[in-house]
């Protein structure tokens, strides 16, 4: 299937010297291919990063409160997140996943569908102060987005992170901030998405310790 | 700064190696189970990558997030022999030491990525460290490239059938001349009435004689031949 990705590999071959060796030359080009993705994908967005941390600071400054989602290994980037907010800075700030409870995301899923798993929760959770950060490597995650349309209906700040060309997302009039991945791979994506997600996390701390000194 | 954390470039072979021992033992039946304990997020992403890969096609191949609370003893209950540990935090964690000491006693392919200082030698069978800031290797896409280049190596190596019938060095033990039985560790899961223990090891679960050692107790790590207790390795901690 990723004989493409792979043409200096005989599929007949039982050569495991070579074949690790060409493994290794695959691995050490896609995580120069990785770093190369980070650093130019955190350049492109530095003003961004700047403008949305300093506006999430001040809603946590104000007693706001974070919510992340996303599906699959995005909601585990989602809880990266909410792991560095929660835990990392400075200063502790009240920050959930909105994948982390099982029966709640279960029950929404089973009980009307899995379009609704995040906004119903931020039809419960979510206020004028807080703030919605949705991970969907497509763009066009439909809970994600439905996320985003009732966080902005509710006052939230919203802040979306996408892949490829932005999908849905780039042209979704509730989100106010939007990181776009330049990529066609999941994985470099993720990995992208990693590395804006930390740089955020950096300006947030960065504009929550301005504020916080006389 | 992101980015700052080295791309696993000079680790490349590791992980190549890595990447066809764990082929060759999902190749014969084995789960992969991932420990995290102070990156919960990270043994979820590997659990999910090998489950239901992002590429249409590939395999969905065993691979479950432990909860981290208590990862000795849920790898314990859960785990077989043959199956596989990847541990993913500090090389000081007291959990994921004791996980991956007992793991190869068990029988289980070990794996370990981190960051700072290395884990000693024999920690874990394959050892594949970033260089770099702990927390940004956690949060800035570090161990998420390393562990997606792992996956897409694994599948690579499933094109090749021929490499994963290899003698591996994981299953390659030496035997007895005298009795055909090789020499294992194991740990006293119980102690019995009249010099008698069941210990577990590779082999799984067995009853051994453990009239050459003085008072064995459960989680002492022993060496095992023939069906009896030769000595005693490391005591239980």
């Amino acid at each position: 299937m990723t004989d493409f990705l792979y043409p200096f590999i005989d599929s007949s071959g039982v050569d495991a010297g070579a074949l690790l060796d060409d493994l290794a030359r695959s691995a050490s080009a896609k995580a120069s291919e990785s770093a190369s993705l980070c650093e130019a994908t955190v350049r492109a967005h530095s003003r961004l990063i700047e403008e949305a941390g300093r506006e999430m600071a001040d809603r946590l400054a104000g007693g706001g409160r974070l919510f992340a989602f996303g599906n699959g290994g995005s909601s585990t980037d989602a809880a990266a997140l909410v792991a560095l907010m929660g835990a990392h800075g400075t200063q502790a700030v009240a920050a959930f996943s909105l994948a982390a409870d099982t029966s709640i995301v279960t029950a929404l899923g089973n009980d009307i569908g899995v379009e609704v798993v995040f906004s119903r929760q931020l039809i419960a959770y979510g206020g004028k102060d807080d703030i919605a950060v949705g991970f969907s490597t497509s763009g066009n995650s439909a809970n994600v987005l439905n996320a985003f349309v009732e966080a902005s209906r509710r006052g939230m700040l919203t802040i979306g992170f996408a892949g490829y060309d932005g999908g849905e997302l780039a042209g979704c009039e509730a989100l106010e901030h939007c990181f776009v991945v330049r990529s066609e791979s999941v994985h470099r994506i993720q990995e992208a998405q990693a590395a804006v997600s930390f740089a955020l996390w950096q300006s947030v701390c960065h504009h929550m310790e301005a504020a916080a000194s006389p | 700064m992101p980015g700052a954390v080295e791309p696993v470039a000079p680790q490349a072979a590791d992980l190549a190696a890595t990447a066809l021992s764990f082929a060759r033992r999902f190749a014969r039946g084995a789960t992969l189970w991932c420990a995290a304990p102070s990156w919960p997020h990270h043994a979820r992403h590997v659990a999910v990558e090998f489950v239901h890969p992002v590429i249409v096609g590939k395999r969905a191949l065993p691979a479950v997030a432990l909860s981290g609370h208590d990862v000795v003893g849920e790898l314990r209950r859960v785990s077989r022999p043959g199956d596989i540990l990847l541990a993913i935090g500090a090389s000081a964690d007291p959990a994921l030491r004791e996980a991956a000491r007992l793991a190869q006693v068990w029988g289980l392919l070990t794996a370990w990525t981190g960051t700072g200082e290395r884990p000693g030698a024999g920690a874990a069978d394959h050892v594949l460290w970033l260089e770099g800031d702990a927390l940004e290797a956690a949060f800035s896409g570090g161990y998420v490239l390393l562990y997606h280049l792992l996956w897409e190596l694994t599948h690579v190596c499933f094109e090749h059938p021929g490499v994963l019938e290899g003698t591996a060095a994981d299953c390659a033990g030496e035997t007895c001349v005298t009795c055909s039985d090789e020499g294992r560790l194991a740990e006293v899961v119980a102690v019995q009435q009249g010099a008698r223990a069941r210990v577990r090891s590779s082999a799984g679960i067995e009853a051994v004689d453990t009239t050459l050692i003085d008072s064995p107790r459960p989680g002492d790590v022993v060496l095992v031949h023939a069906g009896s207790v030769l000595s005693l390795v490391e005591p239980a901690r």
